[in-house]
């Protein structure tokens, strides 16, 4: 009877799935293109052309010309500096902090995930506890009361309160990939722990990590606007960030309102870095869970 | 069914101590001096000890926690170091604030997100669902902060509507006053309400967008079950069909969403409380950070941690009522 | 339903009349041809039996029967003439008015047909209350005599339970329940006991049986189990690629087939009189895709007395001279030379406590 039972129609025929898989897809590439833009000049501001951020070199709240692309803030400074040299900051914080988050939580998550047993009973509880407290105002408190600030102390505080939050998303990751015949297979045929964590587990839990990270990279640029503020990012007048350039516009757009580049530029730039984040990421994710579903 | 509720209420109580030793610690081993900013250049040695015996700083830190512990359960939170207000007072002055946005921002959410995510999931990859699925999606990369910049800009300093600028926050009227002057309990509620506008859309906007597109993509995924071909061969209308076979399966979803989101809305309200000058219990925690305020600071955390879980077990438990698949794992 | 009478030229006849029926869905590998022109009639209180394997389109055209395809992607042609309305072209409000009270469908997996959410009295309860106009309290009442009707044993309390806490049999005894709330006078089912155990299945096909006494309706059975159909059918229509290959008289059809691709899935059926041990014989190849149909027979490659023509020229129903039985083959078995193995043309091999009399 085996013959008998071989599907002709594949489901989807039957019943339509309006989101079928899409190809890469032209918008997926501007938005890498763009993200690729922005790290680029935060690598390489210091070597480029770019005006001095802090340096008074024009008329206060001039508006865009070739000189200055973006205008001039209220104190004459060149906001096109400003959006190049805060994009250092707001993605060093981005970056820095899921570094730590992954650094910590990623091995973390797939050691619990691919132990299981006690140990993973014992973080699980530990992380799910930590992960039901807001991090947000662990986060505010926290830098509130660590003085002075400073760019490493805002990654560390950000980054380890994104811990559990990585455990969380690897562990599941990991959980889900070993649970596939091939890995037990692995298993059967003898392969070596580190065999099978680095050669079929971590290839597996990658694409999940790596949409996840850009999730992630993109929350924390918020919370970094956020922190901006509040007044609890570093100090804008050493190094201005993207949200520190977009609060200070927002005070000083009371007295200049005529001056609107100055919040549209930064506002506009984070969005869309955000936007591509998300975007790849989500790219990122439905085209590897088509084609997990298609095995 | 009990035997889940019963589990669920024992880690309840477990994570709320574990929330309890945490606020408590995270704030005593913060460096910062509580003398200094007490006393302020009378921080000498003899009067620090002084004021430490009186605020029973000087015993150990484990003694210190049960005591405020102590206290905490019989429903005192304590009093400020510096103000020497009730932190309760406080506190009971703050919450409704909050209660009241968050109420308002999720009704407007809501409202928006259900039925614009039940048209675009009837005709999916159709033109509303094209364009209305680009759009939340862009504004899901819109964080909150900058929301509110904008609105401010656009609705009280461009289109001058008075009473929802930053700083006009007016609070509701006392119940009583709807006995002895109505007219002016309906005024300040006007007030009250035009005052919510920015905040209350602000908050809005980041929940609706989430909630449309989770119940967007999980009717999407609904209307493809079996059952409602089921349901459709029982000659039911595609409105019966929509709200009884697919939105109740669907909203369980969304529930599932909404607890994670109100729990974020808490915390992610009080930039919006800051930037607007709202006396919410962001602008109390912000208020007591700047004061160096640790009791209160302390004591705000943990309400606002408490309330974040409790909400989302509410939900959880919510949940379970609505969907009977879930308590039976 | 079985008697002599029923199985001769009925009067009733008409009461559904299916005639050249196609059902196209557009996919974006081009159209795909799931019913390819089927023509029957069926009479009051009869009972057919679709057969065919996986994918021959019978699922398919059981819905496009009753006008429940999805709404886009598809195409139908041809007609539908059901107790005077016409289905084909009919717009869903119209379809909706005999949908649940003239014409009913018993769903292939109760699991997932079930709405999971929803307690089961309701479910019930919902088309007599929405299509009967029955108060609530009625629809209640009514709905839990259905649910002893169908052999549920205390119904009052299975009447609260949601599909999850039931057994697999019991849901399919809850989808025969919602199909015949509102009296249907044709039923569907659509591989109804094809997720449950052995002993289940028979228990649920008894019932049906006996409840299509009681309640005088007209079914069209379908199932890839000749046995399923073997003792409980007057009439049957195999299916292979979305067209009919071969129908008649159930007794007709398995005592004298024609077509090889009958012979072969009744020689893949496991059979009571097999001895232990016996190996089935399956049938080589796989079914064909619709989306690259040959000009021919779609079974040739599949069948050992294809010839040249069979790949060349698509045969067309021919009557056997037996009232009734048709077949679509240019090289048919014939009634001397083919070889019956084990008394393959028996129905009473494939169920025999269950013989209709």
């Amino acid at each position: 009877m085996t013959n008998t039972e071989t599907p002709m129609i594949p489901n989807e025929i039957v019943v339509e799935h309006p989101e079928k898989r899409e190809p890469i897809g032209l918008f997926t590439w501007i938005c890498v293109g763009w993200l690729a833009i922005n790290l680029g000049v935060a690598l390489l501001t210091p070597f480029l052309p770019i005006a001095n951020p802090k340096e008074m070199i024009s008329m206060p709240s001039m508006g865009m010309s070739l000189d200055h692309l973006m205008g001039t803030d209220s104190l004459g400074r060149d906001l096109f500096a400003r959006v190049a040299w805060g994009s250092r900051i707001s993605l060093g914080v981005g970056l820095g902090a899921m570094a730590i988050g992954f650094g910590i939580g990623g091995p973390l998550g797939m050691l619990a995930a691919f132990r299981r047993g006690k140990l993973d009973v014992a973080l699980s509880s530990v992380m799910f506890t930590l992960l039901a407290f807001p991090s947000i105002i662990a986060i505010i408190s926290i830098l509130s009361m660590w003085w002075p600030r400073s760019l490493a102390k805002i990654i560390l505080v950000v980054g380890i309160s994104s811990v559990p939050l990585v455990y969380r998303v690897i562990r599941a990751a990991t959980l889900s990939a070993g649970s596939k015949e091939y890995i037990t297979a692995a298993r059967v045929l003898g392969a070596k722990d580190r065999r099978i964590v680095f050669r079929e587990l971590l290839p597996n839990v990658a694409p999940t990590g790596l949409s996840f990270l850009l999730f992630g990279v993109a929350t924390v640029i918020a919370l970094e606007g956020v922190l901006a503020f509040l007044g609890l990012s570093i100090d804008p007048n050493t190094a201005p960030s993207w949200g520190n350039l977009i609060n200070d516009a927002r005070q000083s757009l009371n007295d200049t309102p005529q001056n609107w580049p100055l919040i549209i530029f930064p506002s506009a730039i984070l969005c869309l870095f955000i936007l591509a984040l998300n975007f790849v990421g989500d790219r990122l994710r439905s085209y590897f869970d088509v084609t997990e579903v298609k095995l | 069914m009990l035997k889940y509720f019963i589990k669920r209420l024992v880690a309840l109580v477990a994570i709320i101590i574990a929330i309890s030793i945490g606020s408590f610690f995270m704030i005593q081993l913060l460096p910062g001096d509580l003398a200094t900013s007490i006393l302020g250049v009378a921080n000498t040695p003899a009067n620090k000890r002084e004021l430490y015996a009186r605020l029973g700083l000087d015993k150990g830190l484990v003694q210190q926690y049960l005591t405020w512990m102590g206290h905490v359960l019989q429903g005192d939170l304590g009093k400020s170091y510096i103000t020497g207000e009730s932190i309760n007072t406080s506190i009971g002055k703050s919450l409704p604030i909050d209660l009241e946005i968050i109420f308002l921002s999720q009704i407007v959410a809501f409202a928006c997100a259900i039925p614009l995510a039940m048209k675009a999931a009837r005709k999916p990859n159709g033109l509303f669902d094209r364009l209305s699925n680009g759009l939340t999606f862009g504004l899901l990369s819109v964080p909150s902060f900058i929301i509110v910049v904008y609105l401010v800009l656009i609705i009280a300093i461009k289109a001058q509507i008075p009473g929802t600028g930053p700083g006009s926050f007016t609070r509701w009227p006392e119940w009583a006053w709807l006995f002895t002057d109505t007219g002016m309990f309906f005024t300040t509620v006007g007030h009250n309400l035009t005052s919510m506008v920015i905040p209350t859309l602000a908050l809005s906007i980041g929940s609706f967008v989430v909630y449309f597109r989770v119940l967007r993509s999980d009717l999407i995924a609904t209307l493809q079950e079996e059952f409602i071909t089921m349901a459709r061969s029982k000659g039911l209308s595609s409105r019966r069909i929509m709200w009884r076979h697919a939105f109740r399966p669907s909203s369980v979803a969304l529930l599932g969403t909404a607890g994670i989101n109100i729990g974020g809305l808490i915390a992610g309200g009080f930039v919006v409380q800051y930037l607007l000058a709202i006396p919410g219990l962001g602008g109390l925690l912000i208020a007591s950070i700047t004061l160096q305020d640790y009791l209160v600071i302390q004591s705000t955390v943990f309400v606002v941690a408490v309330a974040v879980i409790v909400i989302n077990f509410t939900v959880d438990f919510i949940t379970t009522l609505v969907d009977p698949r879930i308590a039976r794992d | 339903m079985s008697t002599e009478t029923n199985q001769n030229n009925n009067p009733d006849e008409d009461f559904l009349v299916v005639e050249n029926l196609t059902t196209t869905f557009n996919t974006a590998r081009g159209p795909l041809p799931a019913v390819g022109g089927v023509s029957f009639r069926l009479g009051h209180n009869e009972t057919l039996g679709v057969v065919g394997e996986s994918g021959s389109g019978k699922t398919v055209l059981s819905r496009t029967i009753m006008g429940l395809q999805p709404r886009t992607n598809v195409e139908v042609g041809g007609s539908v003439r059901f107790d005077g309305h016409e289905i084909v072209g009919a717009t869903e409000a119209e379809l909706r008015e005999i949908w649940g009270t003239k014409v009913a469908m018993i769903f292939q997996d109760p699991m997932t047909s079930l709405n999971p959410v929803t307690k089961i009295g309701k479910q019930i309860g919902e088309s007599l209350h929405v299509r009967l106009g029955m108060s609530k309290d009625e629809a209640k009442a009514r709905a839990i005599e259905l649910l002893t009707l169908v052999g549920i044993p205390s119904p009052e309390e299975r009447y609260e339970a949601y599909p999850t806490q039931l057994s697999g049999g019991m849901r399919q005894r809850v989808m025969i329940a919602i199909a015949l709330a509102c009296n249907p006078s044709l039923l569907l089912a659509d591989e109804p006991t094809t997720g449950l155990d052995v002993t289940i299945q028979a228990q649920i096909l008894n019932l049906l049986d006996e409840l299509q006494m009681k309640l005088q309706m007209s079914v069209i059975l379908v199932t890839h189990d000749l046995g399923v159909v073997a003792t409980r059918t007057d009439r049957i229509i195999v299916m292979y690629a979305g067209r009919v290959v071969e129908m008649g008289r159930t007794k007709d059809v398995f005592k004298d087939h024609r077509m090889p691709y009958t012979r072969a899935l009744l020689e893949s059926t496991p059979r009571v009189s097999n001895p232990s041990h016996t190996r089935l014989k399956t049938i080589p190849g796989r079914p064909p895709n619709l989306l690259k149909l040959a000009e021919g027979c779609a079974f040739a490659p599949r069948c050992s007395r294809a010839t040249e023509k069979c790949s060349q020229e698509r045969p067309n129903l021919e009557p056997t001279g037996t009232d009734g039985h048709y077949f679509a083959c240019w090289n048919p078995l014939d009634n001397q030379s083919a070889p019956v193995s084990s008394s393959t043309g028996s129905t009473k091999e494939f169920g025999e406590d269950n013989v209709r009399s």
